[in-house]
């Protein structure tokens, strides 16, 4: 494969690949249908922080936002199954169980980690340390202003994260996990080894002050704009979305098989952080995983970092160590 | 025995597993159902058993699929098969063509781990519950005592103002904050709800995940010998 040239870098010469938004095919079918699958993303962003932004304070309540983001989720499963992006994406009976244990892990067990040794924890310590209403003027700022500084500060750090998961082999291990997923679902971004998903959930803004409300907005934001990187749905995107946002094309090409292609779209909401970074790649990709498609059962999905770094670290300290490079030895390719 | 025998066994028709140690048949019939589908097709009039397997043939050539045909019988198995493998939720099965009254039919017998997941699922999540209330329970002092430390140190609760930019454009204005509010919250953070909830879930899918396997992977295997 000759790839495509993109800056400096060649893009899919390992796997097929589409660069640039004109390549990608549009939706198909009557104007009804053009309309939805075009407006769909701006107006439920819209409608959604308008909600947030008027909802009486009876209303206004965590308890509310869980319901709408089931509500939502079961929403976009339905358009899944109207309007899928790619047929063998298909949302199958054993991916739809597999991805609800992991949604179900970050409910149960990884939400108590949280509290002892996650961010809850961390964000508790500092408050605690330190006289946090030198920051009050945070609240002072309008709703909108304070959601979207939680949002980017959250996104920020994602970006980084991520970043650092493709270009350090310990973040790498619990990380490649989430790549040997081989579509793209509504609730797969759940997928991955728990290390993972503790590191990627870890952010800062929670030191902050702020309104309850202008926290539910930034839900509402990461809700309507971060959820459709992992979504089997085609959508006619506008362009100032795709310019500012991570669409579903952009973290398929995350995901393809293609390593270079791999190495783009980290952020999880703003894709623009990534357009200032240089990291942000235009096109999307249906052939998605590592060694060529290979799926992980739920229980090397589990142990591969722990199987694969005891691998890595006897390549490099054992007896047998055959060369130099003994990172060179392992399975699992370093993204860097 | 080498692996590939094992899983044979495993999937075999009306085999009895063998357990290692000490060669006593064990019969797991009676609860073999929770991860095994079994069901039979009847092959068009006059079709061969070849002809039949022929046409069985490419959904056995996907990626991870090994199998082997003996006479009328085909044994599989799968590792690491990926999502787009029309038969991924099936890890080993037998298929076997046996004449019968109303003329020759495909029976099969097909194992699937997730299947056996799914049903262990709710005990897992009602584990999860039971070790939350455990740790809330454990917990419930030391937070108790936080609170109270809390509670002594804090200021008088500050009502904060919304922006008048937001003010103009109609937003209700915060609430102002309840002074016994901390003492009698509720803990939330060890509550076993999800995963109650999840538990009830699992079981649901496992319900619709046993049906509707059977269901589709017959549908598949006539589709297949039809030609269709």
């Amino acid at each position: 494969m000759d790839g495509v040239r993109v800056g400096n870098r060649l893009i899919g010469t390992q796997a097929p690949v589409t660069i640039g938004w004109e390549n990608i095919p549009r939706v198909e079918g009557g104007p009804i249908k053009q309309f939805v699958f075009t407006y769909f993303q701006p107006f439920a962003l819209f409608a959604m922080v308008t909600f947030w932004y008027y909802a009486p304070n009876s209303i206004a309540k965590a308890s509310t936002a869980i319901w709408i983001g089931i509500g939502f989720k079961a929403l976009l499963l339905a358009l899944e199954w109207v309007n899928p992006r790619f047929e063998s994406w298909r949302l199958t009976w054993k991916e739809a169980m597999t991805d609800l244990f992991y949604v179900g892990l970050g409910y149960t067990l990884l939400d108590q980690v949280d509290n002892f040794i996650g961010s809850g924890a961390v964000i508790e310590a500092v408050r605690n340390s330190y006289d946090w209403d030198k920051l009050s003027w945070f609240t002072g700022l309008p709703l909108l202003v304070q959601a979207f500084a939680i949002s980017i500060m959250f996104d920020f750090g994602q970006y980084w994260m991520h970043r650092g998961m493709h270009n350090w082999y310990p973040l790498w291990l619990p990380h490649s996990v989430h790549h040997y997923i081989t579509q793209l679902n509504i609730n797969k971004g759940a997928v991955g080894n728990p290390i993972e998903l503790f590191l990627i959930g870890l952010g800062i803004g929670g030191f902050f002050d702020f309104l309850p409300r202008a926290a539910l907005l930034a839900g509402a934001l990461g809700m309507t704009i971060g959820i459709y990187q992992h979504i089997n749905v085609r959508f006619n995107t506008p362009r100032w979305w795709r310019f500012l946002f991570n669409t579903t094309e952009h973290h398929s090409l995350h995901h393809s098989q293609d390593f270079e292609a791999t190495r783009s779209n980290y952020a999880g909401s703003y894709i623009f952080i990534d357009r200032i970074f240089g990291t942000c790649i235009d096109g999307e990709a249906e052939l998605l995983g590592m060694e060529g498609g290979r799926r992980m059962t739920v229980r090397e999905q589990m142990l591969f970092p722990f199987t694969e770094g005891w691998k890595s670290l006897k390549a490099k300290y054992g007896k047998s160590r055959s060369g130099d490079d003994g990172f060179g030895q392992s399975d699992a390719v370093p993204a860097e | 025995m080498t692996d590939q025998a094992t899983s044979r066994n495993f999937a075999g028709f009306e085999q009895p597993l063998t357990t290692p140690s000490n060669g006593h048949r064990v019969n797991f019939r009676f609860i073999d159902w929770i991860w095994n589908v079994r069901g039979s097709v009847p092959l068009e009039p006059l079709q061969s058993s070849d002809e039949a397997f022929n046409r069985l043939d490419p959904l056995f050539r996907e990626y991870g699929t090994s199998h082997e045909r003996t006479g009328d019988t085909l044994t599989f198995s799968k590792k690491d098969q990926p999502a787009q493998d029309k038969m991924s939720v099936f890890d080993a099965g037998v298929l076997k063509i046996e004449q019968g009254v109303a003329g020759a039919a495909l029976h099969y017998r097909l194992s699937s781990r997730a299947l056996l997941f799914c049903f262990c699922l709710p005990l897992l999540f009602l584990f999860f519950a039971q070790a939350t209330i455990a740790i809330g329970e454990y917990r419930k002092p030391a937070m108790e005592a936080a609170e109270k430390a809390k509670a002594a140190k804090k200021k008088e609760p500050v009502v904060r103002e919304l922006h008048p930019l937001d003010t103009f454009l109609g937003a209700p204005a915060p609430e102002a904050p309840k002074k016994d509010g901390a003492a009698k919250r509720e803990d939330k953070q060890h509550s076993p709800k999800s995963a109650y909830v999840f538990a009830a879930m699992f079981a649901a899918l496992y319900v619709i995940g046993r049906i509707l396997e059977q269901w589709l992977v017959q549908r598949l295997f006539r589709k297949a010998l039809q030609g269709g």
